[in-house]
């Protein structure tokens, strides 16, 4: 049998094959260069960029959970200009579509940061990380009702003909009625999930272990969870979805494209295995030829009952 | 360049209470290694609980085996499971990773190592290659434990040929007191005279409140160059996720908020930072 073809399209991004990175657990790609060439990623999704850069939540900011972790980094990162100057031109040198993972603190910043990016060579997707539970102004402040993901989405769009794509909360009662949102006000694709708010006590010092206090729960804990908010959304909207939430290797995809993901991305489980997104790429092959399945695109959503 | 290897256990051994030193087989990591690096270990092979690496410094390594040594506490599940991976199999180790010791670039200066507790086990490599560079006779080894069961790598620094001097908290061996005293002794009494202190450097390793201490005093010695190995909670140990970060003085470019700091990461921009640029806190 021919090789599987293994190529999607999130909007008018082309991605080879339909693994891409989580914005968060991949920096800007150049310390995980070392362990492969990220020309053979579907995508890279970059760490959250804000419009000035964001010192972050104080230490300590990670903490393990069973079978998973929480995070409270709070979005450092060194902002737009460093961005656009000092991290970019590394990724330009790879043959792979850049996301940029997009936040901030006002509708204005979301829209600046936008408007830019779509101005620079080398970005080919938006994420609008409308989601993250770490940082006390904006973000999920937007993500968590239809009517502030929509202000957000709306003003993005009128900015940029680039692909957006909205990162979905699952600290919601209805996330189907905010992906419906994101649609509407001009979403060309959605990813989900980001983490879920938790908390970790040190009970020999009865205290928090974050400093932040609540993090975000991500890894293999989350899959459930994911799996069913990305199943749920699927049936709701016609847009591509991008589903991620404790993917560790190529079954934990697969079960994620059957749910109705058209691509998936792969967060933590890049600190366990650094080989990790390219292991489940050589993966997916290998299931999709053994089940003789010609095209990756016929099992999105193909779960039965 | 760091990668991920397929180590082979070749035998742990229990060198104090709770205290297991563990030799693995990797030649690329011991080609690689330098002083202060250190690698990650996939404790649980099939499991995901626990799910994150392990940090361990490079302890020692001995090239003509292609042997690499790590000395850890059991402290937890991690540690404990380390300890059970039987001889003959394989761990999964990523490494080296991090930014180690700066071993000076000339001959003439006095390299003095603070170890204190654990901090032993990335200190007793450097030590090797300070005596290796700069020859012994300019390294000096002080260190210092709770008490004299707790002090790991007496031994092994002596047999590199370097003075030890030894501290203990309750006095049951060397001086009785806190190693950070050996230092403010040797870096203010008459020896300095013949040794201006432009000509020293120290290098530590141990809990933050001795560290702390350490770049005080040799701050207030006038030392131009204070080297310390942080030990901040990692979960990638790669430079991705941000979770590691210590405060460090001075603004990052583009900071318009008016900080006066800026963070770094311990596992990439670190372990090893120069004392005088560490906010402690
Ligand atoms: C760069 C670096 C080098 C290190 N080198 C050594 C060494 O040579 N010898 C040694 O004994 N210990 C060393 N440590 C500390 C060692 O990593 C922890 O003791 C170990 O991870 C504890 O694991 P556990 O599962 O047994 O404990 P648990 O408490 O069950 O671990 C829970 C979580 O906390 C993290 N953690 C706990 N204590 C520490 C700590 N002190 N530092 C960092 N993370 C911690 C663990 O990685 C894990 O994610 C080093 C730490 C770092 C960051
Ligand atoms: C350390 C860490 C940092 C993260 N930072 C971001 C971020 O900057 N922007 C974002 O949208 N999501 C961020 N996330 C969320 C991930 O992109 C992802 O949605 C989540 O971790 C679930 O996937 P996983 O279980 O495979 O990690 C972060 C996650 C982790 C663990
Ligand atoms: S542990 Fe992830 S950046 Fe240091």
């Amino acid at each position: 049998m021919t090789k599987p073809d293994l190529s999607v399209n999130i909007g008018k991004i082309k991605m080879k094959n339909p693994v891409t990175v989580a914005s968060g657990t991949f920096g800007f790609g150049q310390e995980m260069a070392d362990f492969y060439d990220l020309g053979r990623l579907g995508a890279i999704t970059v760490k959250g960029t804000s419009l000035e850069p964001w010192s972050g939540n104080d230490y300590p900011r990670t903490v393990e959970t069973p079978s998973g972790m929480l995070n409270a980094i709070g979005l450092q990162n060194d902002g737009l200009d460093a961005f656009v100057n000092e991290k970019l031109p590394f990724l330009r040198q790879f043959d792979v579509p850049v996301i940029v993972n997009v936040v901030g603190q006002s509708v204005y910043e979301y829209a600046r940061v936008s408007e830019v990016l779509g101005k620079t060579e080398g970005v080919h997707g938006l994420e609008l990380n409308v989601s993250c539970p770490n940082v006390k102004k904006g973000c999920l402040a937007f993500g968590n009702s239809p009517e502030g993901i929509a202000e957000v989405v709306k003003a993005v769009r009128e900015v940029t003909d680039l692909t957006l794509i909205t990162k979905l909360s699952p600290n919601v009662t209805d996330v189907v009625s905010i992906a419906k949102a994101a649609v509407e006000a001009g979403s060309d694709a959605l990813s989900l999930i980001n983490t879920l708010l938790g908390v970790a006590i040190d009970p020999w010092r009865k205290k928090f272990r974050l400093a932040n206090i609540t993090g975000g729960l991500s890894g293999p804990a989350v899959k459930p969870i994911a799996l069913r908010m990305v199943w749920q959304v699927a049936q709701a909207v016609d847009v591509p979805i991008i589903g991620m939430g404790g993917i560790m290797n190529e079954m934990d995809a697969v079960e994620f494209m059957l749910a109705g993901a058209d691509a998936v991305a792969v967060g933590t489980g890049n600190f366990v295995n650094p080989m990790a997104a390219v292991e489940i790429i050589d993966g997916i092959e290998e299931y999709l030829a053994s089940a003789n399945i010609s095209d990756v695109k016929q099992i999105v959503g193909a779960v039965g009952k | 360049m760091k990668g991920i290897y397929n180590c082979e256990v070749i035998a742990h051994s229990e060198v104090s209470p709770g205290v297991i030193r563990s030799l693995l087989h990797c030649p690329e990591i011991v080609r690689q290694a330098q002083p202060g690096q250190f690698v990650n270990v996939r404790v649980a092979a099939t499991t995901t609980d626990p799910l994150l690496r392990r940090p361990f410094s490079v302890h020692a390594v001995y090239p003509n085996e292609g042997l690499f040594s790590l000395l850890y506490v059991l402290v937890g599940r991690g540690t404990a499971l380390m300890n059970k991976i039987a001889a003959g199999e394989n761990v999964s180790v990523v490494g080296p990773l991090g930014r180690g010791f700066d071993l000076g670039d000339s001959t003439g200066a006095q390299h003095i190592i603070v170890a204190g507790g654990c901090g032993a086990a990335p200190l007793h490599f450097l030590s090797d290659r300070l005596c290796a560079l700069w020859g012994c006779e300019n390294v000096k080894v002080l260190t210092g434990a709770r008490s004299k069961n707790a002090l790991l790598c007496e031994a092994e620094f002596i047999s590199h040929g370097v003075e030890v001097v030894v501290s203990t908290d309750d006095g049951s061996y060397g001086h009785h007191g806190l190693v950070t005293e050996l230092l403010q002794r040797r870096l203010f009494n008459s020896q300095l005279e013949t040794h201006n202190s432009q000509h020293i450097r120290v290098y530590s390793c141990g809990p933050n409140a001795m560290m702390r201490e350490v770049a005080r005093i040799a701050h207030e010695a006038g030392v131009p160059n204070c080297q310390v190995s942080l030990e901040n909670n990692m979960a990638c140990g790669l430079g991705v996720c941000m979770g590691c970060v210590q405060k460090i003085k001075g603004p990052v470019p583009g900071d318009t908020s008016g900080n006066n700091w800026h963070r770094e990461r311990v596992c990439k921009d670190g372990p090893v930072f120069n004392a005088e640029d560490i906010i402690w806190d």
